[in-house]
């Protein structure tokens, strides 16, 4: 077995099946790390809480809804809507955080009154939010707060509001992904089916496990409008409570996250019969054959040809230039839950990295099984390091940058180590074509920084090249390529956009329109049938 | 099996595992079900046989199942030259590796919890 045991951890045996290296002729019958576990005591994990799960990552993106804690001020603060789930709406949901402030004597008296007052008092002071989403945390569940009867009592009582109860405590499972499992069930049982959508076209899609990061959603929303398919809901970035409701009507569920949203699209399978598409957003090659999946279940090769042919001419050249300067750099792919298997293998092939580790905190062995199938050999992948394994491995891989999240990222800058920040993103969104050369210019200028040449160097003991002046990040990653590859014809370094995400918001989607007239009329007639 | 076959059958497991995603569904069950309607609309495909597309489930396999197909044909030319019944063979082994690798041989200990 190709377990690895890292030197800090040699005091906690239960971690000796934690962490794997993929060795020459190993597969999945003998290399797999243990995952989804209960977190050792000692290991000082840094996992989320499953309130956190169902909260941060898949709740609180729902862009028309007041997000309301019944627990503590702390559990609130903690999930301050602070990962860039942008929306149409001037980011309502990012701009408000709510929370009932339990406090002792509620835990001594019960806080079902405060909850019905907070509910109430929430509604008054946003009157134009008639939607709200109310978490459950470790303290009201201890208590045995009923929330339900109070969400129903409050929705008799306003008439107007709908109130959505979501039971994923803190301790609702090892990690976060135990709040994805409960928030995922909950909104199936609770919401789906209680909307009815108003069909605008023959092909009606819900995009499933995309949280709008930096308008990653908007994104792969503009392809599918652009071949005139109907997006029902997005599960759950930049979409209503109502869109979400109707998600029974659509016709095939597009699954991007697998880990955080596949429960609900094998719900909608067993329930409604909608079959589900796993796709990868990322990478060119795969986003083209995921877009023409989508579009031949419809009968939309031609539209969705278009529109890959006009995306990789547009962004190739862009690509290819970052890929000739990225070539053999040694990332960690230390992301959250899917990047882990979405970039595992396509970074290496597209941008012509080394993908040397690649980690989750809160993943199951399925997704490490998807790592693992797609990264290459040597990589180390780990489940649910602690920093001291994360700083280990760093120090025995040296990469040259490491892709995680803002915790983690910062302690690797702290050993002179860039890091991008893939769970928020630096300069996103990265879905999509423009967004894979998005990444690539990001990992460029992390990777080819001139401060971080600079902060490499020791004052205490280096010697300070004095003889040569200030150089920047072209005369620093130009230095090993000849002229003839430093200046291949067409090939340049990104030109998109600042922000390439609000213009889609006012734009006319002609296949759309068309589709949206079609209906219309089909509905007139109905309401008034011929005579 | 001669080794020959063997090999080929594991450069096309390798090609699945590396870049696509239908085979590792959550449970044994559908696991099952995934690979065997994906990997038998490759094979019907791959023999010049029409696949079932009545159903919009049997839609969704098809559309794995062809780009697996069309995958296959693109990248290994030597899958263009091999006669129906070697092909037959070679889907027949590749869906009893693909189970293996997903299923059978797995060390993944959630494919057998009962609910979602
Ligand atoms: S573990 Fe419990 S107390 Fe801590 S943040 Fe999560 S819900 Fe709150």
């Amino acid at each position: 077995m190709p377990y690895h045991t890292f030197k800090c951890s040699e005091c906690i045996p239960e971690r000796a099946m934690h962490a794997v290296v993929k060795g020459p002729g190993e597969d999945l019958t003998s290399c797999l790390p243990l995952g989804y576990l209960n977190t050792i005591p000692g290991t000082i994990s840094e996992r989320g809480c499953a309130f956190c799960g169902a909260k941060h990552v898949i709740g609180a993106p729902m862009k028309d809804v007041i997000h309301l804690c019944h627990g503590p001020v702390g559990c609130t603060y903690d999930t301050w809507h602070t990962k860039r789930y942008i929306s149409d709406n001037d980011n309502n949901q990012l701009k408000y955080a709510w929370a009932t402030d339990v406090k002792e004597k509620n835990v001594v008296f019960g806080a079902e009154k405060l909850l019905k007052k907070t509910i109430i008092d929430t509604f008054k002071a946003q009157p134009h939010l008639k939607r709200m989403t109310i978490y459950q945390t470790c303290a009201t569940a201890l208590i045995g707060d009923d929330m339900d009867a109070v969400a129903r009592e409050v929705m008799e009582e306003l008439g107007d509001v709908d109130i959505f109860v979501c039971n994923a405590p803190g301790f609702g499972g090892p990690s976060q992904s135990g709040g994805h499992h409960k928030i995922n069930i909950a909104w199936v049982d609770q919401k789906v089916g209680t909307k009815e959508p108003k069909i605008e076209s023959d092909y009606v899609i819900n995009y499933v496990g995309d949280y709008n990061i930096q308008g990653d959603a908007e994104i792969m929303c503009d392809y599918f409008h652009r071949m005139g398919i109907q997006v029902l809901s997005t599960f759950t970035g930049n979409s209503t409570f109502d869109e979400l409701a109707t998600m029974h009507r659509a016709h095939l569920n597009v699954l991007e996250c697998a880990r955080s949203a596949e429960y609900i699209c094998n719900e909608l399978r067993v329930r409604y019969g909608i079959p589900r598409l796993d796709i990868d957003g990322f990478g060119f090659d795969l986003l083209n054959e995921s877009l023409m999946k989508v579009a031949m279940f419809f009968g939309l090769e031609e539209k969705a040809q278009k529109i890959i042919d006009e995306e990789n001419a547009r962004w190739r050249p862009e690509l290819d230039w970052y890929a000739r300067r990225l070539k053999g750099k040694r990332i960690c792919l230390w992301p959250g839950g899917s990047k882990l298997w979405h970039w595992a293998h396509v970074i290496e092939e597209e941008m012509g990295v080394k993908v040397v580790s690649v980690y989750s905190k809160f993943g199951h062995q399925g997704d490490f099984e998807k790592g693992v199938a797609r990264c290459s050999e040597g990589a180390l992948a780990i489940d649910d390091p602690n920093e001291l394994e994360a700083l280990e491995a760093m120090e025995e891989l040296k990469p040259d940058i490491i892709l995680t999240g803002m915790r983690p990222g910062e302690v690797a800058k702290k050993i002179r180590i860039p890091y991008l920040n893939i769970h928020a993103y630096h300069n996103g969104p990265y879905k999509g074509y423009e967004g894979w050369v998005r990444l690539a210019r990001d990992l460029y200028n992390a990777i080819y920084s001139p401060m971080y040449q600079l902060a490499a160097i020791d004052i205490s003991k280096d010697e300070i090249p004095l003889e040569r002046g200030f150089r920047s990040r072209r005369m620093i990653s130009d230095v090993t390529l000849s002229p003839e590859e430093a200046n291949v014809e067409g090939e340049h370094p990104y030109t998109g956009e600042y922000d390439n995400v609000t213009r889609l918001r006012t734009k006319v989607y002609p296949e759309l329109e068309a589709q949206r007239a079609k209906h219309q009329e089909a509905a007139e007639e109905v309401l008034v049938p011929a005579k | 099996m001669d080794e020959t076959m063997k090999e080929k059958i594991e450069i096309l497991a390798d090609y699945i595992m590396h870049r696509c995603l239908w085979q590792f569904h959550s449970r044994a069950w559908d696991r099952e079900r995934q690979n065997a309607q994906i990997l038998g609309v490759a094979k019907q495909l791959l023999l010049g046989e029409e696949p079932d597309l009545s159903t919009p489930e049997l839609k969704c396999y098809w559309l794995d199942g062809f780009h697996l197909a069309k995958g296959f044909r693109q990248r290994f030319d030597w899958v263009n030259q091999m006669s129906k019944e070697e092909l037959a063979t070679l889907m027949d082994g590749l869906k009893e590796r693909v189970d293996y690798l997903t299923i059978h041989g797995s060390l993944n200990k959630e494919l057998t919890v009962a609910a979602y």
